[in-house]
């Protein structure tokens, strides 16, 4: 009973630690309007996207405890949990190129899932090549906490 | 006469109904936003149901549910009124999509903070991880040519397929540069978002891929994008973290090694 009486308490502080969510969400709109400053100074020929710029720019800013988890952590994660819908969309998108789909479609399609199962797969195995590599190549260290 | 009220009615519902949407001459400047938006959730809303009562059968996926049902609907609706579902489309839910579709740049930034969590990792392992998606990447650009010109596309439609790796707004200008059409490749970075969502577990299962979590996080953000991401991060921390810094290399290295690979290919 103590115990759990303890682990609600935590529970509590780390609450109040979390900075407010609107606080939360003027962290990621800075981030935003600086990196979309900054993404029309990238050439045309060499495309960087403002959320690719933003990402960058939150983990720096993360990793020089600039900004702490607990300042962006709790609007992150919910818009983390909602990707699958906000990519919905996009999906809906393709009514749009119903066309490009009636002249050369099931090609197309056919092309797009093995290319990405050709991803998914080919980078995975390059990867535990290189690992495989580190561990009894070069002898360093593999291990990775759980 | 019968018939002719039926008309009458349909008419003013009709019109109602044209001038809600935006999609009536009148209401086409004053494209209805909520629309574009209550249709999203609805459709993917009930993806989530279908799901849940299909016992979690891989089709429905309630971002794949939602794409298709949400597609049929407009078509529908654009046969209704009489246009086609291109123009329906753009005039009717463009306006509700973009306002969601406009969340995906927080959303995206935010995969920074999973990345962050697992930093150990990627300060251990920068250099594989860099290496393994430069390589990666080229060994699957040349299956991604070899399938193409095996299934008979054109030059064009190749040059459509080699960047999709990278995030939309990456691989659409590369396309243009490269010859192919960018609204082919924005089709197949989405599809490819949907294809890992939809069978990103069985894919991982069946070819073991989860045999290494930081190849399994990698794989995963390269194919699928930040919904590859979300997908990693139910995997694991690592594998997560793992995938949103693929989602960022790949894109560069997308932006640095496809135009090159496809002048010695000889598309441009």
């Amino acid at each position: 009973m103590a115990a759990n009486d303890k682990a609600t308490k935590t529970e509590t502080a780390k609450e109040e630690q979390a900075s407010p969510i609107l606080i939360q969400m003027g962290i990621f709109a800075a981030i935003l309007f600086v990196s979309s400053l900054i993404s029309p100074l990238f050439p045309a020929t060499f495309p960087v996207p403002t959320p690719v710029i933003g990402l960058v720019i939150l983990y720096i800013l993360l990793a020089t405890h600039i900004v702490k988890l607990r300042n962006v952590e709790k609007f992150g994660d919910f818009m983390i949990s909602l990707i699958a819908f906000l990519f919905v969309p996009s999906g809906i998108q393709l009514a749009a190129s119903l066309d490009i789909l009636k002249a050369q479609g099931v090609q197309l399609v056919v092309v797009i899932l093995i290319a990405t199962i050709v991803l998914l797969v080919v980078v995975a195995y390059t990867t535990a090549g290189f690992i495989w590599l580190r561990k009894n190549v070069f002898h360093r260290d593999v291990n990775v906490e759980e | 006469m019968i018939t002719l009220t039926g008309t009458a009615h349909m008419a003013v519902w009709g019109k109602w109904l044209g001038d809600a949407l935006g999609t009536n001459a009148a209401g086409a400047s004053a494209g209805n936003a909520l629309f574009g938006i209550f249709l999203s959730l609805v459709v993917y809303l009930f993806g989530q149901w279908l799901f849940k009562i299909g016992k979690g059968f891989f089709l429905f996926q309630p971002l794949f549910v939602g794409m298709v049902l949400g597609i049929f609907i407009l078509f529908l609706f654009a046969k209704a009124f009489g246009t086609d579902t291109a123009t329906f489309y753009k005039s009717a839910y463009l306006p509700g999509g973009n306002i969601i579709f406009w969340f995906l740049n927080p959303a995206t930034i935010a995969f920074a903070i999973p990345l962050y969590r697992r930093n150990d990792v990627v300060k251990k392992f920068w250099l594989e991880i860099v290496l393994s998606l430069i390589v990666g990447l080229i060994i699957s650009l040349f299956v991604i040519y070899y399938v193409s010109k095996l299934i008979g596309l054109d030059n064009v439609g190749i040059a459509s397929m080699m960047p999709q790796a990278a995030t939309t707004a990456i691989a659409m200008p590369i396309a243009t540069a490269i010859g192919g059409n960018s609204a082919v490749t924005a089709m197949a970075c989405i599809l490819n978002a949907v294809i890992i969502y939809a069978l990103g577990d069985w894919l991982v299962k069946f070819f073991r891929v989860n045999s290494d979590p930081i190849g399994a996080g990698l794989g995963l953000g390269t194919a699928g994008h930040t919904v590859g991401s979300a997908k990693a991060l139910q995997l694991g921390s690592i594998q997560g973290s793992m995938a949103s810094i693929a989602v960022v290399v790949i894109s560069i290295v997308v932006d640095i090694v496809v135009p090159p690979f496809a002048s010695m290919m000889g598309l441009i």
